[in-house]
């Protein structure tokens, strides 16, 4: 998309509606659906993080500051659906109000539904879509919750992982193994007391052991959106990742992490149907045969 | 009683600042399997057009305590005429005197809800306008 350019109502709408297309798309569709091809691709940019840290009131933020200076930007927000009813309230973009006025920008919410690792289902073919639309950046946030810091990894080019003041040390994150997936780490909230702190443990404990590759150094920065601090750095450190990406990246490992990635989630969704498939006798089988049972199921059963 | 897989707008136009009424009918919706999106206090109708577009709802559940309903009812319905959304279906909820139900209904209402009702009639009807009760 042209960086000057405004979506028309009719692009919206039929954006819109492909994205629901997804949403809704069982794994029989998408095995049948043409290939959607991306004439360029756009910059991805996943925001991950506990519930409530703060991830969308810096996505509206960002990505005002960045449609301003006229770049097309699509937003995927995931939020948890109810295990209870199914339903959802999708509250990220209530945060986002001042992003999603611009004509730029295009914000969709989605529900996580069934998707166990924070992501929804087939969001690896939503972020295609809106990549083959043309936008310059694409911007995921992920669920709180879950695998999120790793299904995102395989998602985007740089992955901001939001860290609050006064939760627990980094020590616990440390642990968890998800400082590792960041290749940005943000103490969100910096206004709040113990930020300080906290950006201090984190540097120590990233330049301790969880340095990935010699080439990029993961950037620990305070940010209050609150008191607008440290938007600039960010900024700078985004750029300077996507930099690095461009340089140090290797294109084809990004490619078939992202189409593992795929079939993983069409994999998954189908096993679920395949042991509920499964009979009570098929269940008392000795392990192997249970296995082999479960192989077939997985070929044989039908997809929702 | 179940709204599952329906995507549903709740906003709120106008100038009142509560929005207690809005958020009790989102988790409502909620709990009858519907995917709510809230945008806030005070948005123009043009906004929450351009919203229920990028969303692609089925519902748009507008909650006006200020008045002036009728007004924002037929605004809101316009720009969704306009952004050719005629698909999605408007619903209005507040404080609204039966007296103006013909104007709502005029002015593009698909359900028209005032505070006195029970949350579960209010679900049944709009699930009934939708089409899944
Ligand atoms: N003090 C302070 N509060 C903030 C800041 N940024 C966000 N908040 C508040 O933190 C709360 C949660 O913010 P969100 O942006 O919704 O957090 P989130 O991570 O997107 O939440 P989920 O999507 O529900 O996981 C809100 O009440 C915000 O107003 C900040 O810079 N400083
Ligand atoms: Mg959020």
């Amino acid at each position: 998309m042209s960086a000057e350019r405004a979506l028309s109502g009719d692009e919206r709408r039929a954006l819109a509606r492909e994205i629901s297309r997804l949403a809704n798309a069982s794994v029989t569709d998408m095995l049948a659906a043409p290939p959607v091809v991306a004439a360029r691709s756009a910059r991805r940019i996943g925001f991950t993080g506990p519930p409530g840290v703060g991830k969308s009131t810096l996505v509206g933020t960002l990505v005002e500051r960045r449609a301003a200076r006229g770049a097309g930007i699509a937003v995927l927000a995931i939020d948890p659906a109810s295990p209870y009813s199914k339903g959802a309230i999708l509250g990220d973009r209530i945060r986002m109000d001042r992003a999603a006025d611009d004509p730029r920008v295009f914000m969709r919410s989605v529900s996580s539904r069934d998707a166990q690792d924070g992501m929804c289902n087939n969001v690896a073919d939503m972020l295609t879509r809106l990549e083959a639309h043309g936008f310059d950046e694409i911007v995921l946030e992920t669920v709180g919750v879950g695998q999120a810091e790793h299904a995102v990894k395989a998602l985007v080019d740089t992955v901001v992982l939001l860290m609050q003041p006064e939760t627990g040390d980094a020590i616990q994150a440390l642990k968890a193994g998800i400082l590792e997936v960041a290749d940005i780490i943000v103490v969100a909230k910096s206004d709040l007391p113990g930020a300080a702190r906290m950006q201090q443990q984190l540097v120590s404990t990233v330049q301790f052991g969880v340095q990935r590759s010699a080439a990029w150094t993961t950037p620990v920065l305070g940010v209050s959106v609150e008191t607008s601090t440290g938007l600039e750095a960010l900024e700078e450190a985004l750029d300077a990742h996507a930099q690095w990406v461009l340089e140090h990246r290797d294109a084809g490992e990004v490619r078939h992490t992202r189409a593992r990635y795929r079939v993983q989630d069409l994999i998954v969704r189908q096993l679920e149907h395949a042991l509920a498939a499964l009979t009570p006798a098929e269940c008392d089988m000795p392990l192997a045969g249970l296995y082999s049972a479960t192989l077939d199921r997985l070929r044989s059963t039908k997809s929702g | 009683m179940s709204l599952a897989g329906k995507r549903i707008l709740i906003a709120k136009p106008g100038l009142d600042g509560h929005d207690v009424g809005a958020k009790v009918i989102a988790l409502a919706l909620r709990d009858a399997g519907a995917e709510v999106i809230y945008t806030g206090l005070r948005k123009s109708p043009d906004y929450i057009a351009r919203v229920a577009i990028d969303e692609d709802v089925d519902a748009v559940g507008l909650s006006i305590l200020s008045g002036s309903h009728v007004d924002l009812v037929r605004e809101t319905a316009r720009c969704l005429r306009e952004a050719k959304a005629d698909n999605v279906k408007l619903f209005v909820g507040g404080t609204i005197p039966h007296e103006d139900n013909p104007a709502l209904v005029d002015a593009g209402a698909a359900g028209i809800f005032n505070a006195s009702q029970r949350i579960d009639d209010v679900i049944a009807e709009m699930a009934r306008v939708l089409d899944v009760g």
